[in-house]
């Protein structure tokens, strides 16, 4: 057996179960007693949904309103309605109902944890540079709010309505179904559509949208839309489709003998939306939570007790290093692509993220560390021009270039991407380190920044021509 | 044909007295029950402006088509009986304003709405919404919307008003059944900025409610 097979074959073991679960109640439990008359009047007030639901395979297969809205008298978030006990929300919980291994998969996917995620980011983010609207209506329309039920029984307008994928719930579940399976049809093509992805994926921080359309798989999806079978029941890589891959093929999808699964995250191997990319490591939890650990930080032995993604504490079932996160990765571009072409993709990528790593993430990482110290800077964040082009050096551009280059758009990978980052880090960050940190400034960049020749030594070497900025054009061998 | 012997000048008279005195009691009682039933009269007492509040911002207050419903409108049975009735049953909210809880105090006021809500929708339910019918006619419901008539005309069996309108006047309150008294005192210790614990305290009448 060769070693891939070896470690694919110990991934299945690990991660369970093996294949998106088919739901095993028994279809004759389904059409709650009192659910039909919801549908009389709802086809009246709300025939958009009530519509959407009847062409829905929950309403195919004899499901009503109740089935998913039902609620216990306890609950937070329960209302009564026209004589029943009902919630608005349906959370995960309440999908898990019937769709147990999705629930469990998702619930512990960074999309699930994705409020916890930027508690850090969020306040300077929301407070310095927005306000409570912004929160709602932004932040939290992706991330998720977290749900405030009211004593008067209504749900707090500033965190409902909401889709975000990382909701929290009133009954405790975290994320939210609907965010990509758009509630009332629930549609599987409409999930597997990168359209699904890019409501959220999209602009500074998760460019995927533009890069995806971007790169060979967009084009190949685009022009293939039709034959991507889309609705079909089993929806297995090289086998129930072929054209090109999508959003969810290569993050979640079943391809060849990797299953499906609901946790997004778990064939990444770079953490690419931080200032200095890190390989993380995978931390199950003996309850079923997972947590990425960057390389750097010593794995926890399983058994041991450690603090979750929450803040929580959680004993350690196991640890999966990097490399098989992108082995499980690998598994997909197999499907279409030869050996020596994936793992050679995989090294062009994985350069270009130790490139703005070497470059640009930590020299721009220690010098801002260090103005911070010297008290050249306040600590609050953004009351400084610095800050933002620091912000958009590694939050923006950086992470449109590590994107780019993770998912093959050669323009998000320079132009869009590393190019930006260049400029922003000579002509902006550069300049506005001088001018903060006045005769100490020099020292920092010859620290941090020219000591490495490799990368920053055309610096010093003033003289050298180039015909593309106008220099030479006159003289003989100019352009 | 003659007089029977008892019928003299003198129980003419007393009959025709008592006759006059019985009109004229049953049109006190009317006009009694009218003045009774009126704004004004209702939110004499400090306590019933509070629920006033929402319902002068409702559309039973303001109607584009001018009808205001009064409190009596919606709060006192239809009938002279029956109002009076209500009237008399009404005097314990009187005693509860004179010797009871301090409810002109908007704190206090509100740990207690509730009680008051499922008490009026409770009062409603037993009377099939009769007094809704005062103005509305079931028959006569169309609505801006095609589904506002349809939803009248199919769905309503066996329903009264109350059954799907509730919070349609005074501030909002959860369902009876679904009710939860701790998140009802969170919010208002959150809105009057309450230490936790202190609604509770209120309502039980352990402590004195801060004047707001």
């Amino acid at each position: 057996m060769k070693i891939t097979t070896i470690i694919v074959f110990l991934l299945f073991l690990i991660i369970q179960p093996l294949y998106a679960a088919k739901v095993k109640v028994d279809p004759s439990e389904f059409g709650v007693e009192g659910g039909n008359a919801c549908v009389d009047c709802h086809f009246k007030t709300s025939a958009g949904l009530a519509e959407q639901w009847k062409k829905s395979k929950h309403g195919q297969l004899g499901m009503n309103c109740l089935d998913c809205h039902q609620a216990q008298t306890e609950d937070n978030d329960a209302i009564e309605h026209e004589g029943f006990t009902i919630a608005a929300i349906v959370s995960p919980k309440d999908c898990g109902r019937c769709h147990v291994t999705e629930y469990q998969q998702n619930s512990s996917s960074v999309h699930a944890n994705a409020v916890s995620l930027i508690s850090k980011r969020l306040p300077a983010m929301a407070q310095n540079l927005g306000g409570k609207a912004i929160v709602a209506a932004g932040c939290d329309q992706c991330h998720g709010s977290v749900v405030k039920v009211k004593g008067d029984g209504t749900l707090d307008n500033a965190t409902w309505p909401n889709s975000g994928i990382g909701r929290v719930n009133p009954d405790g579940s975290k994320g939210s179904c609907s965010s990509c399976h758009g509630r009332h049809e629930f549609s599987k093509a409409q999930a597997r559509d990168p359209s699904s992805c890019m409501r959220c994926h999209s602009g500074p921080d998760s460019p995927d949208r533009a890069i995806f359309e971007a790169s060979k798989h967009g084009m190949a999806f685009f022009a293939n839309r039709d034959n991507m079978n889309l609705d079909s029941d089993s929806w297995v890589a090289g086998k129930d489709y072929t054209s090109g891959p999508t959003c969810v093929t290569c993050h979640m999808g079943a391809a060849g003998k990797l299953p499906a699964n609901h946790d997004v995250g778990l064939r990444n191997s770079w953490n690419l939306n931080t200032v200095v990319s890190e390989r993380q490591q995978l931390v199950i939890f003996e309850d079923g939570d997972k947590m990425d650990l960057p390389e750097s930080q010593d794995a926890p032995d399983p058994g041991t007790e450690t603090t979750k993604i929450d803040g929580t504490p959680g004993i350690v079932k196991m640890v999966i290093p990097p490399e098989r996160r992108r082995k499980a990765m690998s598994v997909v571009c197999l499907e279409c692509h030869g050996k020596n072409f994936v793992s050679s993709f995989m090294e062009q990528f994985d350069s270009v993220v130790e490139l703005y790593n070497e470059k640009f993430g930590r020299p721009a990482q220690a010098i801002m560390e260090a103005l911070y110290d010297k008290a050249l800077l306040t600590p609050t964040p953004f009351d400084e021009p610095i800050e933002f082009s620091y912000w958009e050096l590694w939050h923006d551009e950086g992470t449109r270039a590590r994107h780019g280059a993770a998912m093959a758009s050669p323009n998000h990978t320079w132009w869009e991407g590393m190019y930006l980052v260049g400029r922003n880090f000579y002509s902006k960050f550069l300049p506005q380190v001088r001018e903060v940190a006045g005769k100490e400034a020099e020292a920092l960049i010859q620290k941090h920044v020219k000591a490495d020749k490799e990368n920053h030594g055309w610096l010093d070497q003033p003289n050298k021509l180039s015909p593309i900025l106008g220099y030479g054009n006159s003289k003989p061998g100019g352009e | 044909m003659r007089w029977p012997a008892f019928l003299n000048l003198k129980t003419i008279g007393l009959l025709l007295s008592g006759g006059i005195a019985g009109a004229v009691f049953i049109l006190v009682l009317i006009e009694f029950d009218h003045v009774t039933s009126t704004e004004e009269f209702c939110t004499g007492c400090h306590s019933m402006t509070i629920v006033a509040e929402p319902y002068r911002q409702s559309s039973h207050y303001n109607p584009t088509s001018g009808v205001r419903a009064s409190c009596g409108d919606c709060h006192v049975s239809r009938g002279v009986i029956s109002a009076t009735w209500d009237h008399i049953k009404g005097t314990k909210d009187l005693f509860a304003q004179l010797f009871g809880a301090d409810y002109d105090n908007p704190i206090v006021n509100l740990v207690h709405l509730p009680d008051g809500a499922f008490h009026a929708r409770e009062w409603f339910r037993e009377r099939q919404s009769d007094t809704c019918a005062r103005c509305h006619v079931l028959d006569a419901i169309k609505g801006t919307r095609a589904d506002t008539l349809k939803v009248h005309q199919e769905e309503s069996e066996g329903k009264s008003c109350i059954d799907c309108h509730i919070n349609l006047v005074h501030r909002k309150v959860p369902g009876q059944k679904v009710f939860k008294r701790d998140a009802w005192n969170r919010m208002v210790e959150e809105e009057f900025g309450l230490e936790e614990g202190m609604a509770e305290k209120i309502r039980q009448g352990l402590v004195k409610a801060p004047q707001p």
